[in-house]
């Protein structure tokens, strides 16, 4: 471990409490969001008919609906720490949405389905990651290139006159289709999440156990750096806009088994939930730090308050929130990472 | 010591040689002829001097925009929040302007006088230029994180004041006479006028001015900038808050126009206002690149796009489209510089 970077091995300075805050401050973001929309007795609006928000069916939809972003966002957060990002993942998610779709209205069995359109996902990523890496262009640019061109794409693959792959017109959705995403496994909770969980487990542990994640970090901190220390950073970056690509098409796939549709614009957005999440994690923006566990809860938190939100306010203030959460993200997150600048 | 002139000469170019910014864009204006060319080839109908001024007076509010975009990204700075301030300076103006004695709420205003109202609206407009200034400047928020989330705060602002819909009620007889207003005796409507005017003033201000000159130098090499003395806050301040100015005052006429504040106008114009200044050879980084160029750029997305709904291309295909050119004119521009600059 001789070689561990210096940042790497620093810890953040000031008080044992404000220390414990630093560190877990996102674990009590998500039991006061919890908390305050269980207070505000979301019962009376009866929206699901299930009663309180800490209601077990509540718990379970919530959890339900989020597995596309749950599991998207340990891989996205892999990608900043490394100092890059990827705008087409809601894009990517939406064209293997109707990918996925389209496999299995002709009659492919459910793994074939699967395993195609994760090498679909996988094939979109490795485009981002040859416009980037190849050819040099700037990541925000580039997938703002492929945001537009999976979009188009997908919104193509979809019929003119139909806004959707759905059943229809001689052609029917098998019934497995939405067992993926519905139909509870364990504890009530569908594949689609447990599979967002193993993901999210398997980032945790490359980050923390593998040369990936020191990589990640290492290129993230100081790309000259890195490279001169002999780390391929051309490749490692490759390889996180391909994993980002995979996990965008099994967010594809859960949403789409969700809504038993392939809906072309259903990613849209998508990228934006990201990046809150990414950033509420306390990811740095410049790369270099930044956990996927915590990315994974700020997902959550992410998903209890626009289901809460849904209920307390009117649909028309959805975008208003997000815009100003987005805004106060990046506001705490810049005084958070001040303080250890600082200090 | 001689080599050292010489080849100042040729990064610069003095006297011998168009500087690697005319270079680019008359570049991309003989793509944009050729394009055009090629379209009347292969479209019916498409030589015509109708075509050609179409291709400019429908495109005024984009290539507005592009103005304030460009001068941003030349500085090194994203701003995708124009297309939320179109909308919101729209709501706002109808919003202020109607009489405040409506039958329900998405008809009843605030009742100010016009003047008041378009004054309050580019208020609120520049707001939120001034809000991007304090997140990236102060803050040091990346710009592209700060204007999509003041893009949505702008947006929501709009949906809340009209419910998610739009207001087009009650509003003073006056309100559409700015949008539609036709000048010289022809066909040709005030917003256009007010865009041409505005790219003689941008390109004045970026080749003339002190001002303009030091928004290169910002992007090119920020940490010299700052050791020279330059106030970069202050100037970044000043280019989110004309960029916002712009977008307010097209999202006013835009109202006008359409005699309505609705919340979903101008969407994916920050895209589009994007996408114009990469074509037109802006480049990412900062430091590099020209109105002018961007003015082609929008010639060239106006040529593609209407080529695509001439040939009776699904609406679908612009997204392809736009992909495709921006990745071509940015692999192009490179190599073409790259070749130049040997």
């Amino acid at each position: 471990m001789s070689h561990t970077p210096a940042y790497a091995q620093s810890r953040p300075a000031g008080g044992p409490v404000a220390r414990f805050l630093r560190s877990y401050y996102i674990y009590l973001v998500l039991v006061a969001v919890v908390v305050v929309l269980s207070a505000a007795n979301l019962d009376r609006f009866d929206l699901f008919e299930r009663g309180n928000f800490l209601n077990q069916n509540n718990i379970i939809n919530i959890l339900r609906i989020s597995a596309p972003l749950l599991t998207l966002v340990g891989a996205f957060t892999l990608l900043m720490v490394s100092g890059y990002i990827d705008l087409s993942v809601g894009s990517a998610a939406s064209l293997s949405a109707v990918v996925y779709a389209l496999f299995a209205i002709h009659g492919l069995p459910f793994p074939v389905a699967f395993a195609l359109t994760l090498v679909v996902g996988a094939g979109l990523g490795a485009i981002n990651g040859i416009l980037v890496v190849r050819l040099g262009i700037t990541p925000v640019i580039a997938t703002l290139i492929t945001l537009s061109l999976y979009k188009g794409i997908a919104l193509l693959l979809v019929e003119d006159g139909v806004s959707a792959i759905k059943s229809g017109g001689g052609l029917s959705m098998p019934d497995w289709f939405n067992s993926y995403g519905r139909i509870g496994v364990m504890l009530g909770l569908p594949a689609a999440f447990w599979v967002a969980v193993g993901v999210t487990l398997v980032l945790v542990v490359a980050q923390n156990r593998t040369l990936l994640g020191k990589y990640a970090a290492a290129t993230g901190g100081n790309p000259t750096a890195a490279r001169l220390s002999g780390i391929n950073t051309g490749r490692i970056v490759f390889l996180l806009y391909v994993i980002v690509g995979m996990t965008a098409a099994l967010a594809g796939i859960a949403r789409s088994s969700f809504m038993s549709l392939g809906d072309p614009l259903s990613g849209d957005g998508m990228e934006l939930s990201a990046i809150l999440a990414v950033l509420i994690g306390g990811t740095a923006f410049a790369g270099g730090e930044g956990r996927v566990l915590r990315s994974f809860i700020g997902a959550l938190i992410i998903m209890a308050l626009t289901v809460g939100m849904l209920i307390l306010v009117p649909a028309y203030f959805q975008t208003l929130l997000i815009g100003l959460a987005l805004l106060a993200a990046a506001a705490s997150n810049h005084l958070i990472s001040r303080k250890e600048v600082v200090s | 010591m001689t080599a050292y002139p010489v080849k100042a000469e040729g990064v610069l170019g003095s006297d011998h040689r168009m500087g690697d910014e005319t270079f680019i864009a008359s570049l991309v204006a003989c793509v944009a002829v050729g394009l055009f060319l090629i379209a009347s080839v292969f479209v019916p109908n498409f030589f015509q001097p109708l075509t050609m001024l179409n291709l400019v007076t429908n495109n005024w509010a984009v290539i507005s925009l592009g103005v304030g975009v460009t001068f941003l990204l030349v500085s090194g700075n994203f701003d995708l929040s124009v297309g939320g301030v179109v909308a919101l300076s729209g709501v706002l103006a109808v919003w202020f302007a109607q009489s405040a004695d409506g039958n329900n709420a998405l008809s009843t205003g605030l009742g100010f006088p016009y003047w008041l109202a378009i004054v309050c609206a580019l208020g609120g407009a520049l707001a939120v230029g001034a809000l991007n200034a304090l997140f990236v400047v102060r803050f040091s928020v990346p710009s592209i994180i700060v204007t999509l989330g003041t893009m949505m705060l702008a947006r929501g602002i709009a949906q809340v004041i009209t419910q998610g819909s739009q207001r087009n009620t009650n509003l003073p007889p006056e309100f559409g006479i700015l949008g539609n207003l036709t000048m010289f005796g022809t066909s040709v409507r005030l917003p256009v006028v007010l865009m041409v005017v505005l790219l003689l003033v941008a390109i004045f201000i970026e080749k003339k001015t002190v001002f303009g000159r030091l928004t290169y130098w910002i992007g090119a090499n920020p940490v010299t900038a700052r050791l020279s003395g330059i106030d970069r806050a202050k100037h970044l301040t000043y280019l989110y808050l004309l960029s916002a100015g712009i977008a307010g005052a097209v999202g006013i006429l835009l109202a006008s126009e359409f005699r309505s504040g609705y919340s979903n106008r101008g969407t994916l114009m920050e895209f589009d206002a994007l996408v114009t200044a990469l074509l037109g050879g802006v480049a990412i980084a900062g430091g590099f690149g020209s109105v002018i160029g961007m003015f082609f750029g929008a010639l060239i997305l106006a040529v593609v796009t209407t080529a695509a709904t001439g040939m009776i291309l699904s609406p679908d295909w612009q997204f392809i489209l736009k992909a495709v050119a921006v990745f071509l004119a940015i692999v192009t521009q490179t190599w073409a510089l790259a070749r130049r600059n040997r």
